[in-house]
């Protein structure tokens, strides 16, 4: 434990992280309430009636509708990669703003022919010389990996000016032939598949 | 041969023999036949044999005689003269200790011993046995140890006058137990220590003392498996610390000792340390603890700030606070003294906030305000001063945030210690073990009361609404505000009440309006402290925002309304809630609202009633709410209100307040009213309206619907106002009338299930299947149509639930129709009204439900699906997999596991069905049940099943819903089957999971990149195993 880098560090509240919160329940709710008294009627009774095909406008909810898509937004990516736990304290990169949402960026394809969109993802680490930074980007890098389809391109970076080192860090991040034999270091896979163990 | 020839021959041979030989012995001695000098002579050859083993075998014999013998066997004489015998035998003879002191325990249970005899006994075995350890066999030590225990326990006064007539007798004594190890003997040891420490003046040998059971510290004794003794390591852990903690002597001693170890690496060795540090701050008194007190918060801090387990934090609060709890006996300087460094060194964590050392300060000061209000009013004086300034000059909301949370905690801190308006906190005192009387202390807070309001009320008026955690922050803080005892004056809470009332109903909505739900919350807690403020000051505001007539949208007043619903979970509002909802709802009738505003306020009365803690049984012959709620309620809705407004919805949620007010009432006041059922209470002129005349339907159908829940709420011994053979028919031939709503229809043919399942008696159920299996509805016969089947399930779930015989006959029918090409479909969605959760048929509604409806249900209908499918026509199938899946997806696991290898592919078959979204839904849930409860059942069709929750999963046919259960189910798998069996599969999920991760819709992706993850960890897992 003495190697601890940064032994007290800021910690955000975690309602004050950012989620996605709906433009307005009242509007969106169809009894225009909180849905408060939902619980009254039970969902399996009245007026719940198999023997009628069920009406499509019976499921109002966007949530079951295929014809809204929901594209995959900086607050998704942010929500894949802000429970990853910090390598030196048992608390999530989000809460140590070490993943900002404004930090997210989605890059659209750059031609109408492309589908190949970009996620840019820039870093914070808690202290200038935080010598994890590296770990850290690549447990975001592995984990976007995972989780995103292909036709996504990954771009994990420090932020500049946060880190002694960014540019060396970022670096390293960005080179395939690193990534890919880091992954195959097995000591660092145990660093982070403990780092994205809470990420289910 | 004598009997100790005997014994000594068969001792190794056959213990039971000897012991036997031991029994006849004391038999003969009972009866005189053998004397007890001849005995004792007998022995004399044996006892002086060279070989041990004879000599220890032969002191066994004469503690298996001596406790085989009655008692009043052995005169005063003849003990004392056995006892002297086997003290000799200890002081010239180490062989069989243990007997002989198995022995001596014999002889005092056939007689107490005077209080020379216990202590030369004790001085016998200190002088020939010590230390304790020669002894190689545990079960020798452990006899000593009992003898010595019995000693302690019963010639307390005897073993004491040995301590205090020799100064060395206790050096002796404490040297004698030295380097014992085994847990049984030391759980005696320890007992045996315990009463040394805590009852004599042990101050000359304090050290040597506290050592000989502090070197046992930390104990790390695991018990072996199936251990026979079930001596826990916790049980040792128990009588350790005891010892540790026996007596404020040990103080120079145990502090110092036990925060060495503190700093030791292993968790469980600082559990144990912080335990043992509260038993002994606990026991020592505040005089011992004064000494060590800033000591003590010098070494636990570092064990908050730099905090590695919870349990562990919260150990070590506890002692802090128990500390202050303590030193608050003492004098105030002494109290002092401790709470100073912690305040200061709190305050200056406070300066960082928001920290992880921050969040621990708060943490210390919420555990220590609480433990007195000594305490409380020490820190509040020292810390909220700070905090204010710190507040004033800091200019981050996020650093405000963290203060004010600091501010809450010390409140509640406040709460517990000087009690809340409802209760009295820990300072109160019990007078005369009755009468609580507040503490003399007065609260510290008292002084802050008005800076601190001030700050927190413009502080949440002036925030913006955005600034969620921060406002729920404040919000909180002023409730706890409000809570605390004789604190804030009735003008005070007003403000505060005003405050909240305007964050409800004035406020524009943000996010997920959390700060509204916790100010409504606030709301009903301020209410539980002081109703009559929130009814002065919340309901006017609440009921001014309501109108009587709704010239806007829902959004308007649903949100009021829900809020003021709320209110009425407090007892104390809640007859004023009801009151004025009632109030509102007529005038709103009176205006003629729509029907959307006499629903919401309906819901809101209902909501009111259905809380589980509401007691509406109360009068056997009078319920207040029948006369002056539900019968003007009534009358005006059916009569006063614009026939074109009367929706089902309204008479369905008014049924449901009837029912939820009615059923609850004894059966005498039930029976009045039964007449009523029909009637609705509305007078003459519209009895026997409905059903019995069926030949014209008009806007009353409606009120059929607040039959049904009358119907639900009687008992069953209340009797029906008309004849079922009258009754039944009539509301048959009702429910295929097409010009009845959807609803009506629904309420007619729960009636007719009520009547069957509750009213019908036994013998007469085959009087009322007959003409719906036979003439006139001629079900039996192959009359399948849109109503008949709805009829027929209406009585056949009626019969299953009260597991009548006569709901074979139904099911044959309706199994066959499952092969009628037009209503076959149909037929197969009916199975799953059977066993779902009803709202109905429940046991609150008095229905008969049989314990073992649906292992019957399932006995007989699933091996009929099961041969059914097999022999039906191609087209027809799908109808059976639906039905049989409609019945699986409401039973428990338990029902059907010994079926699992026959369900299986039919469950398997079901997710290949196009169209029946709801049906594989359901399907799936199942399948993931047998994944979770026994996956070997489904390990042979591992392939079907992952090629088809794949299929599901990208399969734009299926809704969102059916994709995501789909993944859920598909992640269930890596997990739950053999690993062997998954593996080869491994990579083809992976890869056709990158198609669910482009899902269109959000759900979806969520579920396939958890799922995803779990077939990639599968891999990761196999790397680890090579």
């Amino acid at each position: 434990m003495d190697d601890i880098q940064n032994s007290n560090p800021t910690v955000l509240p975690s309602s004050d992280l950012p989620s996605r919160r709906p433009a307005s329940p009242t509007t969106h709710h169809p009894s225009r309430g909180t849905g408060l008294f939902d619980s009254l009627v039970p969902a399996y009774g009245y007026p719940y009636d198999p023997f009628l095909p069920k009406s499509p406008s019976a499921s109002s909810d966007d949530e079951d509708d295929d014809e809204i898509p929901d594209p995959i937004d900086a607050q998704e990516i942010y929500d894949l990669i802000s429970t990853i736990t910090d390598p030196e304290h048992p608390l999530s990169l989000g809460s140590l703003s070490v993943v900002n949402l404004p930090d997210i960026t989605i890059i659209p394809p750059s031609s109408p022919a492309s589908r190949i969109s970009t996620v840019q993802v820039l870093l914070t680490p808690t202290v200038t010389h935080c010598g994890l930074a590296t770990v850290i980007g690549l447990g975001v890098r592995v984990r976007l990996e995972r989780a995103l389809p292909p036709r996504f391109r990954i771009d994990v970076r420090i932020k500049p000016g946060t880190h002694s080192t960014a540019e060396q860090v970022s670096r390293q991040l960005g080179d395939k032939e690193r990534v890919a034999a880091a992954v195959e270091n097995a000591t660092l896979m145990a660093m982070l598949k403990k780092m994205l163990e809470g990420c289910d | 041969m004598s009997d100790v020839q005997l014994y000594l021959f068969e001792f190794d041979r056959n213990p039971k023999e000897a012991a036997q030989i031991a029994g006849q012995a004391a038999k003969r001695l009972e009866t005189k036949e053998l004397k007890l000098i001849a005995l004792i002579e007998s022995l004399g050859e044996y006892l002086n044999s060279d070989d041990t083993g004879i000599r220890s075998k032969t002191m066994a014999f004469v503690a298996d005689v001596l406790s085989l013998t009655p008692p009043r066997v052995l005169s005063i004489q003849q003990r004392n003269l056995l006892c002297d015998f086997i003290l000799s035998r200890i002081s010239d003879d180490n062989a069989g200790i243990g007997s002989a002191t198995k022995a001596l325990h014999g002889l005092e249970d056939k007689g107490q011993w005077d209080q020379i005899r216990a202590s030369t006994i004790m001085q016998v075995i200190l002088d020939h046995t010590s230390p304790l350890s020669q002894y190689r066999q545990q079960s020798d030590r452990y006899q000593v140890l009992l003898l010595i225990d019995l000693l302690m326990a019963e010639y307390r006064d005897a073993v004491h006058d040995l301590h205090t007539s020799s100064s060395d007798f206790l050096p002796k004594f404490v040297a004698y137990f030295d380097g014992e190890k085994d847990p049984r003997n030391l759980m005696v040891v320890f007992s045996i220590l315990k009463v040394v420490m805590t009852e004599w003046d042990i101050s000359a040998n304090a050290q040597e003392l506290f050592d000989s059971a502090f070197n046992y510290f930390p104990i790390t004794f695991r018990p072996p498996p199936d251990d026979p003794y079930g001596i826990t390591a916790q049980d040792l852990k128990d009588r350790l610390r005891a010892c540790i903690a026996a007596t404020a002597s040990f103080a120079p001693y145990a502090f110092p000792a036990l925060l060495d170890k503190l700093d030791s690496t292993s968790l469980n060795t600082k559990r144990d340390v912080v335990h043992a540090l509260r038993s002994c701050v606990e026991n020592y008194g505040p005089r011992a603890v004064n000494l060590y007190s800033v000591t003590l918060w010098d070494a636990l801090k570092f064990e908050i700030l730099h905090a590695q387990e919870d349990d562990l934090i919260e150990g070590t609060l506890q002692v802090l606070s128990e500390i202050s709890h303590q030193l608050a006996k003492s004098t105030s300087d002494v109290l002092i003294t401790y709470l100073k460094p912690i305040a200061k060194e709190c305050n200056e964590h406070l300066e960082d906030t928001p920290t992880k050392q921050s969040q621990a300060a708060t943490q210390i000061l919420k555990s220590i305000a609480s433990s007195c209000p000594e305490a409380s009013n020490f820190l509040l004086s020292t810390v909220l001063p700070h905090i204010f300034v710190l507040y004033q000059t800091s200019d981050t909301t996020a650093k405000r945030r963290g203060l004010v949370d600091t501010l809450v905690q010390l409140f509640r801190a406040n709460v517990s210690v000087f009690g809340e308006w409802r209760s009295l906190g820990t300072s109160a005192r019990l007078v005369d073990g009755e009468i609580p009387q507040p503490s003399a202390v007065s609260n510290g807070l008292l002084k802050y009361s008005t800076q601190t309001l001030e700050t927190l009320t413009s502080g949440l008026a002036a925030m913006p609404v955005k600034e969620v955690s921060f406002r729920l922050t404040l919000l909180d803080a002023l409730l706890q505000l409000t809570r605390v005892r004789e604190l804030l004056v009735d003008d005070e809470i007003a403000r505060v009440i005003n405050l909240f009332n305007q964050i409800v109903l004035s406020e524009e909505s943000y996010g997920r309006d959390e700060v509204k739900a916790a100010a409504i919350n606030a709301l009903l807690e301020i209410a539980h402290q002081k109703p009559q403020l929130i009814i002065d000051h919340s309901f006017p505001a609440f009921l001014g925002k309501l109108p009587d007539k709704d010239s806007e949208g829902p959004e308007k007043y649903v949100p009021v309304l829900e809020a003021f619903a709320k209110l009425g979970c407090e007892d104390k509002v809640f007859p004023t809630v009801v009151l004025r909802l009632k109030n509102k709802l007529n005038a709103a009738i009176q205006q003629n609202s729509s029907g959307t505003y006499i629903c919401a306020i309906l819901s809101a009365l209902l909501f009111t009633f259905s809380r589980d803690s509401l007691k509406l049984d109360g009068h056997p012959k009078y319920c207040p709410y029948l006369e002056d709620l539900l019968i003007p309620l009534t009358k005006r809705i059916c009569t006063d209100f614009q026939s074109d407004n009367q929706v089902d919805t309204v008479f369905y949620l008014l049924g449901r307040l009837h029912n939820v007010i009615l059923r609850q009432q004894s059966s005498e006041l039930q029976k009045t009213l039964s007449a009523e059922t029909y009637r609705l209470f509305l007078g003459d002129s519209v009895t026997e309206g409905i059903p019995l005349r069926t030949d014209s339907v008009d806007s009353q159908s409606h009120r059929l619907i607040v039959t049904t829940y009358l119907l639900a709420a009687w008992r069953k011994d209340v009797p029906l106002p008309h004849d079922d053979s009258v009754v039944l028919p009539a509301l048959t031939k009702l429910s295929s009338n097409e010009e009845i709503s959807v609803g009506t229809k629904v309420a007619i043919l729960q009636q007719i299930s009520l009547i069957v399942n509750k009213f019908v008696p036994k013998s007469d159920l085959k009087r009322i299947l007959d003409p719906i299996l036979y003439e006139p509805l001629n079900i039996a016969s192959g009359n399948i149509n849109g109503s008949t089947i709805r009829i027929a399930f209406a009585l056949f779930k009626a019969l299953v639930l009260r597991s009548a015989n006569e709901f074979e006959a139904i099911f044959t029918s309706l199994c066959s129709a499952l092969s009628n090409p037009e209503h076959g479909r149909s037929v197969g969605h009916g199975f799953s009204t059977l066993l779902q959760p009803d709202e109905i048929l429940t046991k609150e509604n008095h229905c008969t439900i049989s314990p073992i409806h649906r292992q019957r249900m399932f006995t007989v209908v699933v091996p009929a699906f099961n041969e059914g499918f097999r022999n039906a026509d191609p087209a027809a199938k799908t109808n059976y997999l639906v039905a049989l899946s409609g019945i699986l997806r409401w039973l428990p696991y338990s029902f059907w596991e010994q079926d699992i290898q026959a369900l299986s592919p039919l469950l398997l078959q079901t997710l290949d069905i196009a169209g029946e979204e709801d049906v594989k839904a359901g399907t799936i849930d199942t399948l993931a049940t047998i994944l979770a409860e026994n996956p070997k059942a489904v390990e042979e069709h591992a392939g079907s099943l992952i090629s088809r929750l794949l299929n599901n999963s990208s399969s734009k046919s299926n809704p969102p819903k059916v994709r995501a259960k789909a993944l859920h189910c598909l992640s269930l798998i890596p997990t739950q089957v053999r690993r062997e069996l998954v593996v080869p599969f491994r990579k083809q999920v992976v890869k056709r999971l990158t198609e669910a991760l482009d899902d269109g819709k959000r759900v979806v992706r969520v579920e396939a990149v958890k799922c995803r993850s779990k077939w990639t960890n599968l891999d990761e897992a196999g790397d680890e195993d090579d």
